[in-house]
């Protein structure tokens, strides 16, 4: 799957421009960092690649495809199965743990998706807070939540907006160690403020905001 | 003598739930679709049920009398003086009530929902369904609401309904009739009834709603 911004602007008030003029392209796998101070525009421009929001001026591209301009809400529904994006704070629903974490799988799979939300719940050692009311839990541990509900997914484009923050140190790992794994398939897009050492190590290509108009 | 405080309880609570009930479906049904139209619309109509929650319900009594009576619109239907009746007016008492309580929470949980719904690419119909899952809670207390206000009102069930024993006598109309004839402990009597029927049956399932649903 292809990805391609060009000359994406984008206005959350029709005067100031958070993004002017961004040129990028994924298509091949791998982990895409985009990094840049509070305020720079890496969380708006992560909800236009996840195709959340529609940018003011410029072209959204799907394996050629001009996303905005098509009507059919079930073509754009099937592309859009394939970019999922998880927010910087924990969005999170009255419920369980696991209801969280099962949400979306629940919806695309209604037969087969126990095992893998067993699998991830286990490998992130949340199990003992499976059945934990999701407003009773940690900051940190809601995130966890989010990261995995979209993870399980299997999506061909990941976006993860500033996904260490609240994490301990082995979750950190773990999912750093998650996110080379499936980056040799997927595409991975991680906004961060901070450049971390390990993600610096297993990065392919750094975007930083804000970017140079052209 | 007059007719069982029993008769009359069930009576006032199934004439009252049912309006409550459709009362509710109906303020759901607008809610849902208000969420999708223009700012504008959404004021417009927001108004006027805030307006509408205070409405005397003699009014509304007057109105449907005046539909239902035999020379009116719908007098065909003979209708008046029927539980009917008393259901149509009280449905329309409690509208404004089971919409207003509603739609605030339903707005704010649907921003959320929304963000989910695009976040990881699911329909709409997953968001349609949890948003009403989101919000169970609260379209639970709106549905208890409405049928406070509906089994405490008098306009309607007087005007519309005739108060007629056995048939249309509900519990507010029953009050109203043994205070007028000096039948002062009795109306006592159903005034506490009419009371604690209403804790009686909310409390316990709220407290039930709260089990299921969870904070
Ligand atoms: N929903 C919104 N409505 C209005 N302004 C917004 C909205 N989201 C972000 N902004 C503004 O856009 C700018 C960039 O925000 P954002 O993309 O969140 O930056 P970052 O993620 O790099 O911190 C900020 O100045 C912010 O105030
Ligand atoms: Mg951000």
């Amino acid at each position: 799957m292809e990805l391609k911004l060009i000359d994406v602007w984008h206005s959350y008030n029709g005067v100031n421009y958070v993004l002017r003029g961004v040129n990028i392209a994924f298509s091949k796998p791998g982990v895409y960092v985009v990094i840049g101070p509070n305020g720079s525009g890496k969380t708006t421009l992560l909800k236009i690649i996840a195709l959340m929001i529609k940018p003011t001026k410029g072209t959204v591209l799907v394996d050629g495809v001009d996303y905005w301009s098509l009507r059919d809400e079930g073509l754009k529904n099937n592309l859009k199965k394939n970019v999922v994006y998880v927010h910087d704070k924990p969005l999170v629903f009255r419920g369980s743990v696991e209801y969280n974490i099962s949400l979306g799988i629940k919806s695309r799979n209604p037969w087969e998706w126990s095992k893998v939300v067993e699998y991830y719940m286990s490998r992130y050692d949340i199990l003992n807070i499976r059945s934990e009311s999701v407003f009773k839990i940690s900051t940190g541990q809601a995130k966890i939540v989010t990261i995995l509900r979209a993870l399980l997914l299997g999506p061909k484009i990941l976006l993860l907006d500033e996904p260490f923050t609240f994490l301990d140190k082995d979750r950190t790992r773990l999912l750093l160690e998650d996110i080379v794994e499936l980056s040799k398939e997927k595409v991975i897009i991680i906004a961060t403020h901070y450049m971390y050492r390990e993600l610096d190590e297993v990065k392919n290509q750094v975007i930083e905001l804000p970017l140079l108009t052209q | 003598m007059a007719e069982s405080i029993f008769d009359l309880t069930l009576r006032s609570i199934y004439i009252s739930s049912t309006a409550a009930a459709i009362s509710f479906l109906l303020a759901l049904i607008i809610a849902l679709k208000l969420l999708d139209s223009s700012d504008k619309t959404r004021s417009i109509v927001i108004g006027v049920f805030e307006a509408l929650v205070g409405v005397p319900t003699t009014v509304v009594g007057l109105l449907i009398y005046m539909l239902l009576s035999p020379r009116g619109p719908l007098g065909a239907l003979r209708l008046l003086y029927t539980p009917i009746a008393i259901i149509i007016g009280e449905t329309l008492v409690a509208l404004p009530i089971a919409f207003t309580s509603m739609f605030r929470h339903l707005q704010s949980a649907r921003y959320n929902v929304r963000e989910l719904i695009l976040a990881l690419g699911l329909t709409r119909s997953d968001e349609r369904s949890l948003l009403l899952r989101e919000t169970a809670p609260i379209l639970l207390s709106s549905y208890f609401i409405s049928f406070a206000r509906a089994i405490g009102e008098l306009g309607v069930a007087l005007i519309a309904g005739g108060g007629i024993e056995g048939y249309t006598s509900v519990l507010t109309t029953a009050i109203a009739l043994q205070t007028s004839i000096g039948n002062y402990e009795y109306a006592i009597q159903l005034g506490c009834v009419l009371i604690s029927i209403t804790m009686l049956i909310i409390i316990p399932l709220r407290l039930l709603g709260e089990r299921v649903y969870g904070a």
